[in-house]
């Protein structure tokens, strides 16, 4: 006795006359997936904008000027033998004031330079940013001076130790503000539903009153939950992408252009935030389900 | 066709709405259920839909102890009764050709069926000319004759009437009765909760009274008391 055509119907003229109970269900699930979302995605471009930078985590070796050919090329086949090591460059003394003007181009330090006083440096990525402290030891001896040939090790060590630990934190905090708006919007979808079959509770008793199975009660509503959680979520998605769109992308760029970060990441994000349409949307039309199943308890017992 | 047996039904400690029941009603009997507020008619009624559970003894319906009624099969036994209620429980975004196809439509009655069902219990009860009307349209008699096309378009053996006129001004009332003599003259076994001591003493069918939950009186073409 399975009638689809009684249920669709029922469910379509049911939210046709219901329209503001439904509405109001769908608008609750869009908003408060779509503030959810919006954390996520913001917690997701947060952590590929800091994987970048992680990835650009170099050392700057300085040499100094009256540096011998030989110690050079001992010292790059040194440092190419590290098992940390990713990759290695040599900037010229030529090279890097050339940079220097590039990057320094129309102001007016480039007419107080006179010759050359840039040094010459190896620039060395790490395969794992977090020994960078550990690599740059090894370019000093035991009484703490640098070793012979070199003038200064750069890392930023207080700059990378800190962005770390940031990120650690700003994990934590939006984790936590995630969960918290992932209850609140539990509770109130739940709580919204729970209100749109108490207001058809006379419908319920009608139906139970002349003899319907429970299940007959009960799948209209299912298909209204899942309904109204689907296209709620649905929503939602659209409303983050195009916030995505105009919004986070134009923020990246902002943020690529002041902290100078080369390759962001921003198509692998991009790849996660298909994940997180896909799962708000499968949870929006699950939550509709269960919050219906659960509600419907209390009306339909026997 | 229904048979209490040492029926009783407490729902605290202290009071027991329904007092060691013994009652038999014969297939096709019109009954009516007297006696003051708070004596037990409704518990009565509701027993016999599982709407309540009762606290000890056995009621059997059509021969059936309904007491041992797997919750999945209640459904079942309420198609076989029909009931009407003084609130007359109607669904007001509905109109009354939905109100009444609703209760084939979620027992799973076919379309063709429906379309020939609703109108000739519609005629049945004078209401035919108002299918696309709603109940707040209607007056209070109509919607009970509503109620009464909703209870037994599906013609259930048995129709439970719970204070049916106590809304209705007393020429309505008569028409009501009408209705349902008919249906009972259909084969229909009719049980009617009452206060309409009118109504009892002109139809002289069978009466009994409850009084604090238990049978005090059970006349045979009675009147409704003192």
């Amino acid at each position: 006795m399975v009638r689809p055509r009684y249920f669709f119907s029922e469910t379509f003229t049911s939210f046709k006359k219901n329209f503001l109970m439904g509405f109001t269900a769908i608008t609750t699930v869009a908003i408060t997936l779509f503030i959810v979302g919006f954390f996520a995605v913001l917690v997701f471009d947060i952590q590929s904008i800091i994987n970048s930078i992680r990835g650009q985590v170099e050392l700057a070796v300085y040499l100094k000027d009256n540096i011998t050919p030989e110690l050079n090329d001992y010292i790059k086949d040194e440092i190419s033998s590290w098992e940390e090591t990713g990759n290695i460059i040599y900037i010229s003394k030529e090279q890097a004031l050339e940079r220097f003007k590039e990057q320094n181009e129309g102001s007016d330090i480039l007419k107080e330079i006179q010759g050359n006083p840039l040094p010459a440096s190896f620039e060395i990525t790490l395969n794992d940013p977090e020994k960078v402290e550990l690599v740059a030891l090894r370019f000093m001896d035991k009484d703490g001076n640098y070793i012979e040939g070199i003038d200064d090790v750069v890392y930023g060590q207080s700059y990378v130790n800190k962005l770390f630990s940031i990120t650690a934190i700003i994990g934590t905090i939006v984790l936590l503000i995630i969960i918290v708006l992932l209850l609140a919007t539990i509770v109130l979808i739940f709580n919204t539903i729970r209100l749109s079959i108490y207001a058809r509770r006379k419908e319920i008793e009608v139906m139970k009153l002349v003899g319907a199975s429970n299940w007959f009660v009960r799948v209209p509503f299912l298909f209204e939950g899942f309904f109204e959680g689907f296209i709620g979520s649905l929503l939602a998605s659209i409303m983050l992408y195009i916030m995505g769109k105009f919004l986070l992308i134009k923020g990246e760029r902002v943020i690529v252009e002041t902290m100078r970060i080369k390759d962001l990441a921003i198509l692998g994000s991009l790849n996660i935030i298909v994940y997180i349409y896909a799962g708000m949307i499968i949870f929006g039309g699950l939550l509709g389900i269960i919050s219906s199943v659960i509600a419907l308890r209390r009306y339909v017992k026997t | 066709m229904i048979e209490f047996k040492r029926v009783n039904k407490i729902y605290d400690e202290e009071n027991a709405a329904l007092k060691n029941i013994n009652l038999s009603i014969e297939k096709g009997e019109f009954l009516f259920l007297v006696g003051p507020s708070g004596s037990g008619k409704s518990t009565f009624m509701k027993l016999l839909i599982k709407e309540i559970i009762e606290t000890s003894g056995s009621i059997f319906i059509a021969g059936r102890n309904i007491c041992n009624l797997k919750n999945s099969r209640i459904p079942q036994l309420r198609r076989n009764i029909g009931c009407i209620f003084q609130d007359f429980k109607l669904l007001p975004n509905k109109t009354t050709f939905e109100n009444v196809a609703f209760a084939l439509e979620v027992i799973g009655r076919p379309g063709y069926e429906i379309k020939v069902q609703v109108p000739q219990v519609l005629k049945l009860v004078g209401l035919h000319d108002k299918e696309m009307s709603y109940p707040h349209q209607l007056s209070g008699g109509e919607q009970q004759r509503i109620s009464i096309a909703r209870a037994f378009v599906n013609r259930p053996p048995i129709l439970l009437a719970d204070e049916p006129t106590g809304n209705l001004d007393p020429a309505t009332s008569d028409g009501i009765m009408k209705i349902l003599s008919r249906i009972n003259l259909m084969g229909t076994t009719v049980v009617m909760a009452t206060h309409d001591r009118s109504i009892v003493n002109s139809m002289r069918r069978r009466v009994v009274e409850l009084e604090e939950g238990e049978i005090i009186r059970d006349q045979k073409r009675g009147v409704y008391g003192d």
